[in-house]
Protein backbone atom coordinates (compact mmCIF):
# COMPACT_ATOMS: atom_id res chain seq x y z
CA UNK A 1 0.00 0.00 0.00
CA UNK A 2 1.25 3.46 -0.85
CA UNK A 3 -0.14 4.70 2.46
CA UNK A 4 2.27 2.64 4.56
CA UNK A 5 5.18 4.29 2.75
CA UNK A 6 4.16 7.80 3.77
CA UNK A 7 6.85 9.28 5.98
CA UNK A 8 5.64 11.08 9.09
CA UNK A 9 6.51 14.71 9.79
CA UNK A 10 4.74 15.97 6.67
CA UNK A 11 2.37 18.19 8.64
CA UNK A 12 5.20 20.27 10.12
CA UNK A 13 6.80 20.45 6.66
CA UNK A 14 3.54 21.70 5.22
CA UNK A 15 3.26 24.33 7.97
CA UNK A 16 6.81 25.52 7.29
CA UNK A 17 6.05 25.79 3.57
CA UNK A 18 2.88 27.78 4.25
CA UNK A 19 4.76 29.99 6.70
CA UNK A 20 7.41 30.81 4.08
CA UNK A 21 4.73 31.45 1.45
CA UNK A 22 2.86 33.82 3.79
CA UNK A 23 6.00 35.69 4.84
CA UNK A 24 6.90 36.16 1.20
CA UNK A 25 3.48 37.32 0.01
CA UNK A 26 2.02 39.41 2.83
CA UNK A 27 2.43 43.18 2.40
CA UNK A 28 1.15 43.98 5.94
CA UNK A 29 -1.68 46.10 4.55
CA UNK A 30 -3.95 45.01 7.41
CA UNK A 31 -7.05 44.43 5.28
CA UNK A 32 -7.45 41.01 6.91
CA UNK A 33 -7.59 42.60 10.34
CA UNK A 34 -10.10 45.21 9.21
CA UNK A 35 -12.44 42.47 7.95
CA UNK A 36 -12.33 40.38 11.13
CA UNK A 37 -15.61 40.27 13.12
CA UNK A 38 -13.81 39.24 16.32
CA UNK A 39 -11.56 42.24 16.95
CA UNK A 40 -13.97 43.90 19.44
CA UNK A 41 -13.42 40.93 21.77
CA UNK A 42 -9.76 41.56 22.52
CA UNK A 43 -8.75 44.54 24.67
CA UNK A 44 -5.30 45.09 23.08
CA UNK A 45 -6.98 45.49 19.69
CA UNK A 46 -8.88 48.63 20.66
CA UNK A 47 -7.70 51.38 18.27
CA UNK A 48 -4.97 49.06 16.99
CA UNK A 49 -3.26 49.90 13.71
CA UNK A 50 -4.22 47.13 11.21
CA UNK A 51 -0.83 47.12 9.49
CA UNK A 52 0.97 46.93 12.82
CA UNK A 53 -1.19 43.99 13.94
CA UNK A 54 -0.43 42.16 10.68
CA UNK A 55 3.28 42.91 11.15
CA UNK A 56 3.04 41.37 14.63
CA UNK A 57 1.40 38.25 13.21
CA UNK A 58 4.26 37.84 10.73
CA UNK A 59 6.67 38.21 13.65
CA UNK A 60 4.91 35.32 15.38
CA UNK A 61 5.29 33.25 12.23
CA UNK A 62 9.04 33.97 12.29
CA UNK A 63 9.16 32.66 15.86
CA UNK A 64 9.54 36.06 17.51
CA UNK A 65 7.93 37.20 20.73
CA UNK A 66 4.42 38.28 19.75
CA UNK A 67 3.20 41.81 20.28
CA UNK A 68 0.20 42.24 22.58
CA UNK A 69 -1.92 43.03 19.54
CA UNK A 70 -0.78 39.97 17.57
CA UNK A 71 -1.33 37.63 20.52
CA UNK A 72 -4.69 39.28 21.22
CA UNK A 73 -5.86 38.78 17.65
CA UNK A 74 -4.61 35.19 17.47
CA UNK A 75 -6.44 34.43 20.74
CA UNK A 76 -9.85 35.47 19.42
CA UNK A 77 -9.59 33.96 15.93
CA UNK A 78 -12.51 31.54 15.48
CA UNK A 79 -11.90 30.86 11.77
CA UNK A 80 -14.69 33.06 10.43
CA UNK A 81 -12.78 33.35 7.17
CA UNK A 82 -13.93 36.95 6.58
CA UNK A 83 -10.26 37.79 6.11
CA UNK A 84 -9.82 35.54 3.07
CA UNK A 85 -11.68 37.58 0.44
CA UNK A 86 -10.36 40.80 2.03
CA UNK A 87 -6.74 39.93 1.21
CA UNK A 88 -5.54 41.65 -1.98
CA UNK A 89 -2.45 39.42 -2.19
CA UNK A 90 -4.03 35.94 -2.08
CA UNK A 91 -2.16 35.15 1.14
CA UNK A 92 -4.97 33.10 2.78
CA UNK A 93 -5.01 34.97 6.09
CA UNK A 94 -7.11 32.19 7.67
CA UNK A 95 -4.17 29.84 7.22
CA UNK A 96 -1.83 32.60 8.41
CA UNK A 97 -3.85 32.98 11.61
CA UNK A 98 -4.05 29.22 12.12
CA UNK A 99 -0.26 28.99 11.99
CA UNK A 100 0.06 32.06 14.21
CA UNK A 101 -2.15 30.37 16.82
CA UNK A 102 -0.14 27.15 16.56
CA UNK A 103 3.12 29.05 16.98
CA UNK A 104 1.83 31.21 19.84
CA UNK A 105 0.62 28.12 21.71
CA UNK A 106 4.06 26.51 21.43
CA UNK A 107 2.75 23.90 19.01
CA UNK A 108 5.93 23.92 16.93
CA UNK A 109 8.24 23.70 19.90
CA UNK A 110 8.74 27.38 20.71
CA UNK A 111 7.67 29.14 23.91
CA UNK A 112 4.00 29.16 24.88
CA UNK A 113 2.90 32.77 24.45
CA UNK A 114 -0.84 32.20 24.79
CA UNK A 115 -2.63 30.16 27.46
CA UNK A 116 -3.14 26.55 26.44
CA UNK A 117 -6.12 24.71 27.88
CA UNK A 118 -4.99 21.40 29.31
CA UNK A 119 -7.77 18.81 29.24
CA UNK A 120 -6.40 15.44 30.22
CA UNK A 121 -9.85 13.86 29.91
CA UNK A 122 -10.60 15.10 26.39
CA UNK A 123 -10.50 11.79 24.55
CA UNK A 124 -11.58 9.62 27.48
CA UNK A 125 -14.66 11.83 27.88
CA UNK A 126 -15.57 11.28 24.23
CA UNK A 127 -15.08 7.52 24.60
CA UNK A 128 -17.21 7.50 27.74
CA UNK A 129 -20.11 9.33 26.08
CA UNK A 130 -19.83 6.80 23.26
CA UNK A 131 -19.97 3.88 25.70
CA UNK A 132 -23.20 5.28 27.13
CA UNK A 133 -24.95 5.33 23.76
CA UNK A 134 -23.43 2.83 21.34
CA UNK A 135 -23.75 -0.95 21.58
CA UNK A 136 -20.73 -3.18 22.11
CA UNK A 137 -20.88 -4.21 18.45
CA UNK A 138 -21.03 -0.60 17.29
CA UNK A 139 -18.12 0.37 19.52
CA UNK A 140 -16.07 -2.47 18.05
CA UNK A 141 -17.00 -1.86 14.41
CA UNK A 142 -17.54 1.92 14.26
CA UNK A 143 -14.77 3.34 16.43
CA UNK B 1 -26.68 -1.82 -1.80
CA UNK B 2 -25.33 1.14 -3.71
CA UNK B 3 -22.05 2.99 -3.42
CA UNK B 4 -19.76 1.85 -0.64
CA UNK B 5 -18.77 4.81 1.52
CA UNK B 6 -17.09 5.45 4.84
CA UNK B 7 -19.15 7.72 7.06
CA UNK B 8 -16.50 9.64 9.00
CA UNK B 9 -18.54 11.06 11.83
CA UNK B 10 -15.68 12.55 13.86
CA UNK B 11 -14.94 12.47 17.60
CA UNK B 12 -17.09 14.80 19.64
CA UNK B 13 -20.35 13.71 18.06
CA UNK B 14 -20.03 10.49 20.09
CA UNK B 15 -21.89 12.55 22.70
CA UNK B 16 -24.87 12.37 20.39
CA UNK B 17 -25.41 8.69 19.62
CA UNK B 18 -28.83 9.56 18.21
CA UNK B 19 -27.27 11.84 15.57
CA UNK B 20 -24.79 9.13 14.52
CA UNK B 21 -27.52 6.47 14.37
CA UNK B 22 -29.86 8.77 12.42
CA UNK B 23 -27.15 9.70 9.89
CA UNK B 24 -26.26 6.06 9.32
CA UNK B 25 -29.94 5.16 8.87
CA UNK B 26 -30.48 8.06 6.46
CA UNK B 27 -27.44 7.14 4.34
CA UNK B 28 -28.52 3.47 4.21
CA UNK B 29 -32.13 4.40 3.37
CA UNK B 30 -30.73 6.49 0.52
CA UNK B 31 -29.05 3.34 -0.76
CA UNK B 32 -25.48 3.83 0.42
CA UNK B 33 -23.46 0.95 1.81
CA UNK B 34 -22.26 3.12 4.69
CA UNK B 35 -19.60 1.98 7.15
CA UNK B 36 -19.28 4.39 10.10
CA UNK B 37 -15.82 5.29 11.40
CA UNK B 38 -14.98 7.78 14.11
CA UNK B 39 -13.94 8.40 17.67
CA UNK B 40 -10.45 9.22 18.92
CA UNK B 41 -8.85 6.47 16.76
CA UNK B 42 -9.95 8.42 13.66
CA UNK B 43 -9.34 11.89 15.10
CA UNK B 44 -8.18 14.54 12.63
CA UNK B 45 -5.78 15.98 15.21
CA UNK B 46 -7.25 19.45 14.91
CA UNK B 47 -7.55 19.66 18.68
CA UNK B 48 -3.79 19.30 19.05
CA UNK B 49 -3.03 22.88 18.04
CA UNK B 50 -0.47 23.22 20.82
CA UNK B 51 1.32 19.96 19.99
CA UNK B 52 1.99 19.59 16.29
CA UNK B 53 4.07 16.46 16.80
CA UNK B 54 0.95 14.75 18.12
CA UNK B 55 -1.21 16.38 15.43
CA UNK B 56 1.15 15.06 12.75
CA UNK B 57 1.03 11.54 14.15
CA UNK B 58 -2.76 11.61 14.22
CA UNK B 59 -2.99 13.02 10.69
CA UNK B 60 -0.60 10.34 9.39
CA UNK B 61 -2.48 7.58 11.20
CA UNK B 62 -5.94 8.68 10.10
CA UNK B 63 -5.08 9.28 6.44
CA UNK B 64 -3.25 5.92 6.36
CA UNK B 65 -6.26 4.10 7.84
CA UNK B 66 -8.62 5.60 5.29
CA UNK B 67 -6.17 4.91 2.45
CA UNK B 68 -6.13 1.25 3.46
CA UNK B 69 -9.87 1.08 2.75
CA UNK B 70 -8.97 1.15 -0.93
CA UNK B 71 -10.26 4.43 -2.26
CA UNK B 72 -13.73 4.42 -0.75
CA UNK B 73 -15.36 7.85 -0.69
CA UNK B 74 -15.27 9.46 2.72
CA UNK B 75 -18.41 11.32 3.76
CA UNK B 76 -17.64 13.62 6.67
CA UNK B 77 -20.16 14.73 9.27
CA UNK B 78 -17.93 16.95 11.40
CA UNK B 79 -17.07 20.38 9.95
CA UNK B 80 -13.78 20.48 11.86
CA UNK B 81 -12.66 17.11 10.51
CA UNK B 82 -13.74 18.05 6.99
CA UNK B 83 -11.93 21.39 7.09
CA UNK B 84 -8.84 19.90 8.74
CA UNK B 85 -8.65 17.18 6.10
CA UNK B 86 -8.99 19.73 3.31
CA UNK B 87 -6.65 22.38 4.73
CA UNK B 88 -3.98 20.39 6.59
CA UNK B 89 -4.06 16.57 6.62
CA UNK B 90 -4.90 16.20 2.96
CA UNK B 91 -2.27 18.77 2.02
CA UNK B 92 0.48 17.22 4.10
CA UNK B 93 -0.27 13.57 3.34
CA UNK B 94 -1.60 11.81 0.27
CA UNK B 95 -5.25 10.82 0.54
CA UNK B 96 -6.25 8.04 -1.84
CA UNK B 97 -9.93 8.73 -1.31
CA UNK B 98 -12.36 11.48 -2.21
CA UNK B 99 -14.01 13.58 0.48
CA UNK B 100 -17.60 14.78 0.57
CA UNK B 101 -19.54 16.62 3.22
CA UNK B 102 -22.71 15.02 4.61
CA UNK B 103 -24.97 17.99 3.78
CA UNK B 104 -23.73 17.95 0.16
CA UNK B 105 -24.54 14.24 -0.13
CA UNK B 106 -28.06 14.73 1.23
CA UNK B 107 -28.56 17.70 -1.06
CA UNK B 108 -27.40 15.72 -4.11
CA UNK B 109 -29.97 13.05 -3.19
CA UNK B 110 -32.73 15.42 -2.09
CA UNK B 111 -35.33 13.92 -4.40
CA UNK B 112 -34.84 10.49 -2.88
CA UNK B 113 -34.67 12.05 0.57
CA UNK B 114 -37.97 13.87 0.03
CA UNK B 115 -39.72 10.59 -0.68
CA UNK B 116 -38.61 9.31 2.74
CA UNK B 117 -39.85 12.38 4.63
CA UNK B 118 -43.41 11.21 5.13
CA UNK B 119 -44.37 12.38 8.60
CA UNK B 120 -45.31 16.06 8.99
CA UNK B 121 -43.29 18.07 11.48
CA UNK B 122 -45.36 21.24 11.86
CA UNK B 123 -42.84 23.74 13.12
CA UNK B 124 -41.51 27.22 12.34
CA UNK B 125 -37.77 27.13 12.87
CA UNK B 126 -34.92 29.63 12.85
CA UNK B 127 -31.68 28.29 11.39
CA UNK B 128 -28.57 29.02 13.45
CA UNK B 129 -25.85 29.84 10.91
CA UNK B 130 -22.12 30.54 11.02
CA UNK B 131 -19.97 32.23 8.41
CA UNK B 132 -16.82 30.12 8.50
CA UNK B 133 -17.70 26.70 7.10
CA UNK B 134 -19.90 27.85 4.26
CA UNK B 135 -16.82 28.15 2.01
CA UNK B 136 -16.26 24.39 2.28
CA UNK B 137 -19.88 23.36 1.76
CA UNK B 138 -22.81 25.68 1.17
CA UNK B 139 -24.59 24.58 4.30
CA UNK B 140 -26.33 27.92 4.92
CA UNK B 141 -28.30 27.50 1.70
CA UNK B 142 -28.57 23.72 1.53
CA UNK B 143 -29.74 22.92 5.06
CA UNK B 144 -32.83 25.18 4.75
CA UNK B 145 -33.58 23.48 1.42
CA UNK B 146 -33.39 20.08 3.10
CA UNK B 147 -35.56 21.20 6.00
CA UNK B 148 -38.21 22.53 3.62
CA UNK B 149 -38.60 19.02 2.21
CA UNK B 150 -40.22 18.06 5.53
CA UNK B 151 -44.02 18.34 5.37
CA UNK B 152 -45.22 21.12 7.67
CA UNK B 153 -41.79 22.66 8.18
CA UNK B 154 -41.38 26.42 7.83
CA UNK B 155 -37.82 27.77 7.88
CA UNK B 156 -37.15 31.35 8.85
CA UNK B 157 -33.98 32.64 7.26
CA UNK B 158 -32.45 35.63 8.87
CA UNK B 159 -29.44 37.44 7.47
CA UNK B 160 -27.51 36.99 10.71
CA UNK B 161 -24.54 34.62 10.63
CA UNK B 162 -22.53 34.09 13.80
CA UNK B 163 -18.74 34.56 13.65
CA UNK B 164 -16.59 31.48 13.39
CA UNK B 165 -17.56 28.21 11.84
CA UNK B 166 -19.15 26.67 14.90
CA UNK B 167 -20.06 27.47 18.48
CA UNK B 168 -17.40 25.28 20.07
CA UNK B 169 -14.71 27.75 18.97
CA UNK B 170 -16.86 30.75 19.81
CA UNK B 171 -17.40 29.40 23.34
CA UNK B 172 -13.68 29.97 23.94
CA UNK B 173 -14.40 33.71 23.65
CA UNK B 174 -17.23 34.03 26.22
CA UNK B 175 -18.08 37.67 25.42
CA UNK B 176 -18.59 36.80 21.75
CA UNK B 177 -20.57 33.69 22.65
CA UNK B 178 -22.75 35.75 24.97
CA UNK B 179 -23.45 38.36 22.28
CA UNK B 180 -24.29 35.63 19.78
CA UNK B 181 -26.66 33.85 22.20
CA UNK B 182 -28.48 37.04 23.17
CA UNK B 183 -28.84 38.07 19.52
CA UNK B 184 -30.01 34.62 18.46
CA UNK B 185 -32.64 34.40 21.21
CA UNK B 186 -33.85 37.89 20.29
CA UNK B 187 -34.18 36.81 16.64
CA UNK B 188 -36.07 33.66 17.64
CA UNK B 189 -38.56 35.80 19.55
CA UNK B 190 -38.86 38.41 16.79
CA UNK B 191 -39.50 35.75 14.15
CA UNK B 192 -41.87 33.88 16.49
CA UNK B 193 -39.85 30.73 15.83
CA UNK B 194 -40.97 27.52 17.53
CA UNK B 195 -37.41 26.27 17.66
CA UNK B 196 -33.80 26.99 16.89
CA UNK B 197 -32.06 24.55 14.50
CA UNK B 198 -28.32 24.05 14.30
CA UNK B 199 -26.27 22.75 11.38
CA UNK B 200 -23.37 21.36 13.43
CA UNK B 201 -23.30 19.12 16.49
CA UNK B 202 -20.77 21.46 18.14
CA UNK B 203 -23.38 24.23 18.08
CA UNK B 204 -26.06 21.82 19.22
CA UNK B 205 -23.93 20.69 22.16
CA UNK B 206 -23.59 24.31 23.30
CA UNK B 207 -27.05 25.63 22.48
CA UNK B 208 -29.25 22.75 23.68
CA UNK B 209 -28.34 24.03 27.16
CA UNK B 210 -30.59 27.02 26.39
CA UNK B 211 -33.72 24.95 26.14
CA UNK B 212 -34.59 24.59 29.83
CA UNK B 213 -33.94 28.30 30.47
CA UNK B 214 -34.85 30.43 27.47
CA UNK B 215 -38.01 28.57 26.47
CA UNK B 216 -36.69 27.92 22.97
CA UNK B 217 -36.43 24.28 21.90
CA UNK B 218 -33.19 23.49 20.09
CA UNK B 219 -32.60 20.75 17.51
CA UNK B 220 -30.01 19.72 15.01
CA UNK B 221 -31.40 19.53 11.48
CA UNK B 222 -30.79 15.77 11.45
CA UNK B 223 -33.18 15.39 14.40
CA UNK B 224 -35.96 16.89 12.30
CA UNK B 225 -35.16 14.85 9.16
CA UNK B 226 -35.10 11.71 11.30
CA UNK B 227 -38.41 12.57 12.95
CA UNK B 228 -40.07 13.04 9.57
CA UNK B 229 -38.64 9.70 8.43
CA UNK B 230 -40.07 7.95 11.47
CA UNK B 231 -36.65 7.18 12.94
CA UNK B 232 -36.86 7.05 16.70
CA UNK B 233 -33.41 7.47 18.16
CA UNK B 234 -33.69 9.14 21.55
CA UNK B 235 -31.76 12.37 22.08
CA UNK B 236 -30.32 11.41 25.44
CA UNK B 237 -27.68 14.14 25.51
CA UNK B 238 -30.35 16.86 25.54
CA UNK B 239 -32.22 15.08 28.34
CA UNK B 240 -29.01 14.83 30.36
CA UNK B 241 -28.23 18.47 29.66
CA UNK B 242 -31.70 19.52 30.75
CA UNK B 243 -31.36 17.45 33.90
CA UNK B 244 -28.03 19.15 34.67
CA UNK B 245 -26.78 18.09 38.09
CA UNK B 246 -29.33 15.24 38.13
CA UNK B 247 -28.18 13.76 34.82
CA UNK B 248 -26.72 10.72 36.58
CA UNK B 249 -30.20 9.61 37.63
CA UNK B 250 -31.32 9.52 33.99
CA UNK B 251 -28.20 7.68 32.87
CA UNK B 252 -28.73 5.06 35.52
CA UNK B 253 -26.44 3.12 37.79
CA UNK B 254 -25.63 0.35 35.33
CA UNK B 255 -24.34 2.71 32.64
CA UNK B 256 -22.56 4.94 35.13
CA UNK B 257 -20.68 1.86 36.31
CA UNK B 258 -19.49 1.34 32.70
CA UNK B 259 -17.73 4.70 32.65
CA UNK B 260 -16.95 4.90 36.37
CA UNK B 261 -18.86 7.19 38.69
CA UNK B 262 -15.78 9.17 39.69
CA UNK B 263 -14.84 9.77 36.07
CA UNK B 264 -18.44 10.76 35.30
CA UNK B 265 -18.51 13.30 38.11
CA UNK B 266 -15.09 14.72 37.30
CA UNK B 267 -15.05 14.72 33.51
CA UNK B 268 -18.59 14.46 32.16
CA UNK B 269 -21.02 16.07 34.59
CA UNK B 270 -19.47 19.58 34.43
CA UNK B 271 -20.34 19.96 30.76
CA UNK B 272 -23.89 18.73 31.38
CA UNK B 273 -24.33 21.35 34.09
CA UNK B 274 -22.70 24.13 32.03
CA UNK B 275 -24.97 26.65 30.32
CA UNK B 276 -24.02 28.86 27.37
CA UNK B 277 -22.82 32.39 28.00
CA UNK B 278 -25.44 35.04 27.32
CA UNK B 279 -28.29 33.83 29.52
CA UNK B 280 -29.42 36.41 32.03
CA UNK B 281 -29.40 35.48 35.71
CA UNK B 282 -33.20 35.43 35.56
CA UNK B 283 -33.14 32.97 32.65
CA UNK B 284 -30.58 30.74 34.38
CA UNK B 285 -32.97 30.08 37.29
Amino acid sequence: MASTAMPSGALQQFLRKETDRTLGACTKCGKCFEACPMTPYSAPLKNANPGAVATGILGLLRGEQGTAEALGWASVCVRSGACVPACPENVNPKMMMAIARITASGGLGGPKQTPVRQDRDFFDRIRAFGRLQLTEDELRDWT
Amino acid sequence: MGEKITFWYGCNVLRHGDIIHSCVDILRLLGFDAQPAGGPDYCCGGVKEANQMAADGMAHRTVSKFNELGGERLVAWCPSCHAHMRDFMGQAYKPEFSLSYFVDVLHEHRQALASLLKQPVPMRVLLHKHVGFNDYAHVNAKVPELLRLIPGMEVVEDGYCAPGYMCALLAAVPAAMGDMVRHTLRLAREHRADALVTVFHQCYRELCGLEPHAGTPVYNYVHLLARSMGLEHVDEYKEWKKAGANAGTLIGEARLDQVGIRFFERAMLPELVKRPAGLSNEEKK
